[in-house]
């Protein structure tokens, strides 16, 4: 395919997936990061943004708050409550590493490395899941118990939550790898789906010191 | 060079409608945006009149108070999020790939959900009034008054739902413009060629990635609150009254910015085609665009003013600030008309229209900014008359001068111009007579969101010119009903640059074929087409 | 500054005020773009000044605050309109002179811009902006400012769909009621604090003659003073929308001379308002005819969360009904009134409005059989059906 300046693709309706066109495109007009990565960089921004509202709206009612955490249910105080969470916090860290470990593996064209740290990182992924489903067991207060509830169980909820989009997105990852989709040159989705997990696990740890460790 | 061989396959033979409802093309996506939000608009609309009649005179005489907080909850819900932001967004879908010379937006099945989930959205908000009641609580939907103990009822949750789907849509959508803007620009096409309407449209998907995910968590937690018992926004809960506005008007002062943007993305390119001159500033009109973006996110609080608990100096100061960027740009469209040539054609005169509202939206808007005037007109019908002037004046304006510009080009065939004419005419009419004595009412103290007045207040005769300004902008809506109806069927085939357009669009045939060219003419300015009609090796950034 | 201005809004006539926007050139004028735009300046003061014709105008300010805000006023709006006439004028001075003639098919000048243009139209707004920012910044805190020893103190309480409001001082409590509108009574000349606090959602208090507002938060309390400068009565309203009748929560601002003030002031004190304190006996409540004899049915509702707790009530034919009526809403005042067939039929029972937490029996007289509804005088959205069979 030439890329004069005056002359583009010659496009012909294929009336399938314009994905091999995107790419031509693409790859001979802009260098640099690809779509697919651009487009999960915008996307975490936008979910930075949705947790800074959530995180806005914690910081504003514990500011209003005569003491906190409020009065009335002993549970309020998590530090008591930290050894579980840390150890989930520990676990959500590890899978970021196992994570990385995968995406080196792929650029230097291991699929197999690949699919074994991917594997890892999900198992800690759903262990992470049950060990907060877990640990909501054992809390003594619920979602409507106040501003605490509220604030608590959204933000750790709607952060279980994306952890579990998050073990999602590399579950088909790991099956698009298994199917051999990935190489050293073309693997994309791999780097968007671990650029999300990394992000899911900083807003655990900002969550973790915020509501765990300053109490 | 990567050669990902592109094997010609038989194009299967579709039905017309399976097409339209499986499409990714951008240009097919982007029809489908202008039409559903249309036929929003017309039941906005509609919502709209019923509220101008219940309005022409004091007393109840069409319906009681519930029905009238639901219509004009619904009529602003349905205008601004179902009919203003998907409609620049159609525009942005269909226009901009081919400004940049690209085959088809980054991501175009994301691109075909984006549009999917407005009709889905937009149905789940209107299911309120079958289900007992829609949302009542105005678009800003103040908490406490939203929580299920002031509102029960299934309509506010509805509402939240398809707010929260429409904001996805949005965002989806605003990835996905950045995506195509930054990385797929034909050969030659730089940043600072870009059309304008592309960076308006590069600025609003900024404001709506970074805007909108604030309004689906202030959302969430109003569902929470609602459904969950929860505490976030009912004092009586431990929550916070004013919490609510601060989250809502982040995003939704960015959106308002959302909603004009484009529009003046619009006007930007129909003054110049027909004044047959270049944007005068071009840099300067991107920076300006730029800085409005920026300050968007500093200047929420200006709706706050009367709440006692914003830092006054600050936000006014900064929405002070907000009118030097948009004189910037006012003075390089008359800059651009200055010693032009200029033909009046139907577009050019909505964007003339444009001009003028906007221009009173502006100014309106800057007695707002001076916080003891706002106390004093704050809530009023002065609010109304503003919000109508800048949207309706100015978005609504600019998408009807937009409507007529690229019609041929997605038709292959021209509106009629003096149906467009006198639509024009009707409208701008209809549109000041509607909306200017609202300033007066506002300064009289008639409160917005009343279903009912005293007659003694003196705010009959206003209400009632109002009203009937109301009628005349619904009628001018008919000539363009009937203008699109017979030009669709046999309207004047004009060739592939009806108006001597400036950019690339211009370049393709109309309507552009799949993935919209052939081959592009060589980019050396902002206005490629002009540049090869006129074989000027255009100067390369304008000044 | 222009000293023109409108009387109160009822004496307004809306037939002079939409004379701003109409304003239009001739196409004879083109002699240049500043001719029109010092014509249009000219028309603009003429028509402000010259013949009492008023454009845009607020109401006559009624307090010392809301004169200094209508100064302000004057400001903003002179520099507005000036700004608006003379980049009207080159708007439609650029579109008639520059318009394409016929046959007409030259290329303009192709002009990309000019620096020193752009320049000077960025300046120019930023100065104005600048001062029209410091002058408002200077009369915010006329406006704003919170005596610490003012001469009145008022408690007004917002709350679906009324006002309340106290004087702690002199121990007068005035609540307004769906047929009447509760009147703030203030003396003239001296400076009043409000402090506003909402037992609901948020409302607005707003008084267009003092041309202020500020919103009744709950949880929040907003403090804000005003003085009236004249005697006289001015209507105000909410303004931040409350729910189903927003729209009727009015009140008025009565300003009298301290005199006058304080003969009211005794007076009110005589004569304490229905609504807070409930009536003692159960034989207060209004109704005719007794009953036909026997134990009246004793029937309970309670109201909670601006609703009752019952949709449906049913009673017998042709016996007086004892009604237990339970307010449980902390500081909101409930009834009950019953209607014959819908909540618009004639009202044949209106029980005293108590003010929560509270307990009160009614004795509603003997019904005849049939379909009635009861409602909530204070919110009509609370309704409710009973069959008396």
């Amino acid at each position: 395919m030439t890329a004069n300046a005056d002359v583009l693709v010659p496009v012909v309706d294929r009336g399938e997936s314009l994905e091999e066109l995107v790419h031509a495109a693409e790859e001979h007009t802009r260098g640099g990061i690809s779509n697919p990565v651009l487009g999960m960089i915008l996307f975490i921004a936008s979910e930075v943004m949705f947790f800074a509202g959530l995180f806005a709206a914690y910081f504003n009612i514990r500011s209003n708050a005569p003491v906190w955490p409020p009065l009335g249910n002993v549970e309020f105080n998590l530090r008591g409550h930290v050894l579980l969470p840390a150890i989930l916090t520990l676990m959500l860290v590890t899978s970021s590493v196992t994570c990385q470990i995968g995406i080196w593996a792929i650029r230097r064209g291991d699929r197999k490395g690949l699919m074994r740290a991917f594997v890892v990182t999900i198992v800690l992924g759903i262990l992470f899941l049950s060990g907060q489903a877990y640990d909501y067991t054992t809390l003594g207060f619920g979602i409507n118990d106040g501003p605490f509830g509220s604030t608590f169980y959204t933000l750790t909820g709607f952060h279980g939550a994306h952890v579990f989009a998050g073990v999602l997105m590399l579950g088909v990852v790991l099956y698009r790898g298994m199917a051999g989709q990935f190489s050293a040159r073309h693997h994309d989705a791999v780097e968007a789906a671990s650029l999300y997990w990394h992000f899911v696990d900083v807003v655990w740890i900002c969550l973790f010191t915020l509501l765990y460790i300053l109490g | 060079m990567a050669t990902t061989v592109l094997t010609p396959t038989a194009t299967r033979a579709r039905s017309g409608l399976y097409d339209w409802l499986t499409t990714t093309d951008h240009k097919k996506i982007g029809i489908l945006y202008l039409g559903s939000s249309f036929i929003f608009f017309l039941v906005g609309g509609v919502l709209a009149l019923a509220v101008r009649a219940e309005l022409a005179q004091p007393g109840l005489q069409f319906m009681g108070e519930a029905a009238y907080n639901q219509f004009f909850t619904m009529h602003a819900s349905v205008m601004l999020f179902l009919f203003v932001i998907p409609m620049l967004a159609g525009f942005g879908n269909y226009v901009v790939p081919l400004m940049i010379g690209a085959p088809d937006m980054a991501f175009p099945r994301i691109n075909a959900l984006s549009f999917w989930l407005l009709p889905l959205a937009g149905t789940i908000m209107m299911l309120g009034f079958v289900l007992g009641g829609s949302a009542a609580e105005g678009w800003t939907s103040y908490s406490p008054l939203a929580n299920a103990k002031y509102s029960p009822g299934v309509g506010t949750d509805l509402w939240i739902v398809g707010l929260i789907l429409i904001g996805t849509s949005s965002i989806l959508g605003g990835i996905n413009f950045l995506v195509t803007i930054f990385k797929m620009r034909a050969p030659g096409m730089t940043m600072f060629r870009l059309p304008i309407l592309a960076w308006t449209v590069l600025v609003t998907s900024v404001l709506v990635i970074l805007g909108t995910p604030v309004l689906t968590s202030a959302l969430i937690m109003l569902f929470i609150d609602r459904n969950y018992g929860g505490s976030f926004f009912d004092p009586a809960g431990g929550g916070n009254a004013v919490l609510w506005q601060n989250v809502f008007w982040f995003y939704s002062h960015p959106a308002v910015y959302i909603m004009v943007l484009p529009a003046m993305g619009i006007v930007s390119e129909i003054i110049p085609v027909f004044s047959r001159k270049p944007l005068f500033g071009y840099k300067a009109f991107v920076f300006a665009t730029a800085t409005i973006g920026a300050l968007g996110f500093s200047v929420w609080a200006h709706h706050m003013f009367t709440t006692g608990s914003v830092y006054l100096p600050f936000f006014s100061f900064m929405t002070f600030l907000i009118a030097v960027p948009t004189g910037v740009k006012m003075f390089n469209w008359i800059a651009t008309m200055w010693k032009g040539s200029i033909q009046f054609s139907a577009a050019m005169l909505f964007a003339l229209g444009f001009l003028t509202m906007f221009l009173i939206g502006g100014l309106n808007g800057a007695f707002s900014a001076s916080v003891p005037v706002d106390f004093a007109i704050h809530d009023t019908y002065w609010i109304v008359a503003h919000i109508h002037y800048v949207l309706f004046g100015g978005s609504v304006f600019a998408i009807f001068g937009g409507l007529f510009y690229w019609f041929p080009k997605m038709f292959g065939v021209k509106l009629n111009e003096t149906l467009g004419k006198i639509q024009f005419v009707v409208m701008f009419v209809g549109f000041n007579m509607t909306f200017f004595p609202m300033h007066e009412l506002g300064l009289m103290g008639m409160p917005r969101r009343i279903a009912d007045y005293s007659p003694m207040a003196g705010w009959n005769d206003l209400n009632l010119v109002a009203t009937i300004g109301g009628f005349l902008i619904a009628a001018s809506v008919l000539p363009f009903l009937w203008n699109v109806f017979i030009s669709l069927r046999g309207g004047e085939r004009v060739g592939d640059d009806p108006w001597e357009g400036n950019t690339l669009e211009w370049a393709t045939t109309s309507p552009p074929p799949p993935y919209n060219f052939d081959r592009l003419p060589e980019i050396r300015s902002e206005r490629p087409v002009f540049d090869q009609r006129h074989r000027l090796a255009g100067r390369a950034t304008g000044h | 500054m222009c000293p023109l201005r409108p009387a109160l809004p009822g004496a307004e006539d809306p037939e002079r005020s939409r004379g701003l926007v109409m304003t239009r050139f001739s196409k004879g004028i083109p002699q240049g773009a500043v001719i029109v735009a010092l014509g249009a300046l000219a028309m603009l003061l003429v028509a402000a000044c010259g013949t009492g014709v008023t454009v845009l105008q607020p109401p006559a300010p009624a307090t010392e605050q809301g004169k200094a805000t209508d100064w302000l006023y004057q400001v903003v709006f002179i520099v507005a309109a000036v700004i608006f006439f003379l980049v009207e004028a080159l708007i439609v001075f650029a579109a008639v002179r520059y318009r394409r003639r016929k046959g007409d098919d030259t290329l303009p000048p192709q002009i990309h811009g000019n620096n020193v243009l752009e320049v000077i139209w960025t300046a120019i707004p930023v100065a104005i902006v600048a001062i029209v920012f410091f002058i408002s910044w200077q009369t915010l805190n006329t406006v704003d400012a919170v005596s610490a020893d003012p001469k009145l103190k008022v408690e007004v309480t917002g709350f679906q769909w009324q006002w309340q409001f106290t004087y702690p001082d002199q121990g007068v409590t005035i609540v307004g009621l769906p047929d009447k509108a509760p009147e703030l009574v203030v003396p003239v000349g001296e400076t009043v604090q409000v402090s506003l606090q909402s037992r609901d959602v948020i409302h607005g208090f707003y008084v267009p003659a003092f041309l202020f507002k500020r919103d009744v938060i709950p949880g929040k309390t907003n403090v804000f003073d005003f003085t009236p400068t004249e005697v006289g009565t001015f209507s105000g309203q909410c303004t931040q929308f409350c729910g189903l009748l927003h729209s009727q929560m009015r009140f008025s601002v009565v300003v009298k001379s301290q005199a006058d003030f304080d003969a009211w002031v005794t007076q009110a004190k005589a004569t304490p308002t229905p609504a807070p304190t409930p009536t003692p006996g159960p034989s207060a409540s209004a109704g005719g005819g007794g009953g036909t004899g026997g134990q009246p049915a004793a029937v309970s509702l309670s109201a909670q969360n601006i609703a009752f707790d019952q949709a449906a009530l049913s009673a017998p034919a042709g016996t007086a009904i004892q009604l237990t009526f339970v307010n449980n809403d902390n500081g909101i005042p409930h009834n009950v009134v019953i209607h014959r067939d819908s909540p618009t039929g004639e009202a044949v029972f209106t029980g005293d409005i108590i003010t929560g937490v509270a307990t009160k029996v009614y004795d509603v007289p003997a019904l005849a059989a049939g379909t009635y509804a009861y409602v909530c005088a204070v919110h009509p959205n609370m309704t409710g059906t009973l069959t008396v069979k």
